[in-house]
């Protein structure tokens, strides 16, 4: 019997001593000479080989190889903090929202950016979403605008549509649109996970609240059960969504975009990458809510990165992070469409035509950083369910505002 | 029963078999310990506090007077209810729903040729990711991709052809509705191998004194399978307290259009994983809540079968009777 048991706890210490080891090596970074550099961000399809070529210049100019992964953001603020907390990351630089990026390097698994990238090479204001207590967190890679409803100017051509420039404008383009055969509701909503209609409002907030609101809402030093914030979407939206002006929410992507370009649904509000998700970016007009308050805004969302305190090769991490901040890389971007760039220096040439319209749609607004990216958190996710609600049973306005005022 | 039992313990174990025995019995209780009992204890007294302040039942509070949880709106508005009240309604619903499927297929496929490879397409639900079946789910109840609203505007319904997804009321009783099938497999399988353990001879005596096949049913097969019917709703309501991937793979984190998808199980996921920062406590107290309901599920099942309070059928209760009164 005492043989048996010898042998049975030798048989253990054994396995357990392999099993640790081969977790040890395992977990280990890969030690070589050849330079890579590791990269996680959200894109996929078009979006996807829109960035590549980014990639592909900064492999050529530096020699450090790369790879590229795609992982939805919902996805890493889950996954990210155990992998912290266990001292690994899973790549050597990642494009995640600012909110996320500031929280996690308070908490220290941030490596700064300072010394590496600066305001000096970026518009005015560009990292303020990732710089705290005097250091520089992230950085700003292109950004998105979303400047309003898209539509075919070729449909409208064809139907003797114009842009609005009253909101009673407007409202006449809603029901002239919703008398055409074919249309099954003016406007189409957007869904996926929850950001689209989360864009669209912010769009009504920040015109006929202007950008103080906007302001005010993201820094939580407004609620939103408050009277104006209240009257707004009361007077602005709900009707619009009583009227049945919108769709149902569909998911964004494939089918929203082919039922948006076939007619079903004439006008989508979408940010500028829409321009690389049709067949022909030509045919697009856009135009932001008519009307509305003095100092209006315009949300403007950049793609944040940051370097992990435990990448794996943190030298050609910042090599790369300088690169994103450069005018060279976000020229590159930008070429491809659906991009504004945060880097100082990169021409208006640059731009295709359909990005240089939109560009001028920012004459005259404040910039205003995403709300909810901004926020982040479970504030986020409240936001987008909240507003899915809204969309079913507009009646139901007062307890929608009341949950996100209880989620800031 | 107490008599046999002392019989079998007998005399005070010598110490050497003591030491044989906890040898074995020392790994695996070492392993409980570490990666069992530690954690639910660290998850209770982590429930009890706020960062590093003791706040006493404070979490458990503010959790059940959150919307979230108990939405008061919702009794009088409809959906969404709460997460508290969407678990209960899977548990009202979606049991004994997939529960008489499994036994009307187990029935119905005792004596058919080829049962075997139907129930394993039946079994498929059971062994596919749940995650995956929250993802199919969502795609087949959501316009205008799905087949279900396009079914029901196929057949002249048009208050259901619409994007189920984003409405609280289709969302939440088409999930509840949409995943009877995946643990229908479980109760088919569980009541086919219950079916088995009945004798023949109860089947073939009730035919011969001219039984009909509902009598029969009634009679015999269905209080054979109380005791397998048990475990069925134990573990059918265990699965339903714990319910998350579900969810999450048809809608989002926050439980679909104003959170009407939502269960408990999510709920401590938004807490401890996308909160900014996280919010530990609460999502402790919630695993807590979770842990107690369990708990008593558990216990209720593990209580009937350690003391063998299996209900026995109609006949078998005469025939003891009977018996007894002989004596």
């Amino acid at each position: 019997m005492i043989k048996l048991i010898i042998a049975i706890v030798a048989v253990l210490v054994v396995s357990n001593v392999v099993t640790g080891l081969a977790v040890y090596y395992a977990s280990l970074p890969p030690v070589s000479g050849a330079k890579v550099v590791t990269v996680v961000g959200p894109w996929a399809g078009n979006e996807k080989d829109a960035f590549l070529p980014v990639m592909d210049q900064f492999a050529r100019t530096t020699g450090i190889s790369y790879t590229f992964t795609t992982t939805r953001q919902e996805d890493l603020q889950t996954s990210l903090p155990n992998q912290f907390a266990a001292g690994q990351s899973p790549a050597d630089l990642i494009f995640m929202p600012s909110a996320f990026i500031k929280t996690y390097a308070g908490q220290g698994y941030v490596t700064s950016l300072t010394g590496t990238i600066g305001p000096s090479t970026y518009k005015p204001g560009a990292l303020d979403q990732v710089t705290a207590n005097s250091a520089i967190w992230g950085g700003a890679y292109t950004g998105k605008v979303k400047p309003g409803f898209w539509y075919r100017v070729s449909f409208f051509q064809a139907h003797g549509l114009t842009p609005p420039t009253t909101w009673s404008q407007f409202t006449t383009l809603l029901a002239s649109l919703k008398g055409i055969t074919g249309v099954k509701n003016p406007i189409i909503s957007g869904d996926g996970v929850g950001w689209p209609l989360s864009d669209v409002t912010e769009h009504f907030i920040a015109t006929y609240g202007g950008a103080s609101m906007h302001q005010a809402l993201t820094a939580k030093t407004l609620k939103w059960t408050d009277t104006s914030v209240h009257d707004l979407f009361a007077t602005y939206l709900v009707p619009t969504l009583q009227a049945g002006d919108w769709s149902e929410p569909i998911t964004w992507d494939s089918p929203g975009v082919n039922l948006f370009w076939n007619g079903t649904y004439p006008l989508y509000f979408m940010g500028s990458w829409i321009t690389g998700m049709v067949s022909d970016p030509s045919d697009l007009g856009v135009f932001s809510l008519p009307g509305g308050v003095a100092n209006q805004g315009i949300v403007f969302a950049a793609d944040y990165f940051f370097v992990p305190k435990f990448a794996a090769h943190p030298v050609e991490a910042k090599r790369l992070a300088a690169f994103f901040a450069s005018a060279a890389a976000q020229t590159t971007q930008v070429r491809q469409g659906g991009h504004i760039a945060t880097a100082a220096g990169v021409s208006i040439t640059a731009y295709p035509s359909v990005d240089a319209r939109v560009a001028g749609l920012l004459t005259g607004k404040t910039v205003l950083p995403d709300l909810d990216d901004t926020i982040g958190g479970t504030f986020q996710t409240t936001f987008w369910s909240q507003l899915q609600l809204l969309w079913s049973d507009p009646t139901k306005l007062d307890s929608v505002l009341s949950t996100i005022q209880a989620a800031t | 029963m107490g008599a046999p039992n002392r019989a079998r313990s007998g005399p005070a174990l010598s110490f050497r078999r003591l030491a044989e025995r906890s040898t074995f019995f020392m790994p695996a209780a070492i392993l409980l310990l570490l990666l069992v009992f530690y954690p639910i204890a660290t998850t209770i007294i982590l429930s009890f506090f706020s960062g590093s302040s003791f706040v006493g039942l404070g979490n458990y509070g503010a959790i059940l007077q959150d919307p979230a949880t108990l939405n008061p709106n919702g009794l009088s508005g409809g959906p969404p209810y709460g997460t508290l009240v969407n678990n209960l309604l899977w548990i009202v619903i979606h049991l004994p729903l997939s529960l008489f499927t499994g036994l009307v297929l187990a029935v119905l496929l005792q004596r058919v040729r080829g049962a075997s490879i139907i129930k394993s397409f039946i079994f498929l639900g059971m062994v596919t990711p749940l995650i995956v079946i929250g993802v199919l789910l969502g795609f087949t109840i959501e316009a205008p991709v799905g087949f279900v609203p396009a079914f029901f505007g196929s057949i002249g319904l048009p208050s259901l052809d619409v994007n189920w997804i984003a409405h609280p009321t289709t969302l939440l009783f088409g999930l509840i509705l949409g995943s009877v099938w995946s643990w229908t497999g479980f109760s088919t399988i569980i009541y086919s191998a219950g079916l088995t353990t009945i004798p023949k001879d109860y089947f073939e005596a009730a035919r011969v004194d001219g039984a009909s096949e509902w009598h029969i049913f009634t009679r015999i097969t269905w209080p054979l399978l109380r005791p397998v019917t048990l475990v069925i709703v134990t573990m059918s309501l265990l699965w339903e307290l714990k319910l998350f991937d579900i969810i999450l793979g048809a809608t989002n984190a926050g439980g679909g259009v104003g959170g009407a998808a939502d269960v408990l199980a999510l709920q401590m996921y938004r807490y401890a994983f996308v909160a900014l920062p996280p919010e530990a406590n609460k999502a402790a107290a919630v695993a807590c809540m979770l842990l107690l309901f369990t708990t008593l599920v558990a216990g209720f099942l593990f209580r009937r079968l350690l003391t063998g309070d299996a209900p026995k059928p109609r006949a078998a209760r005469r025939l003891a009777t009977s018996t007894r009164a002989g004596e």
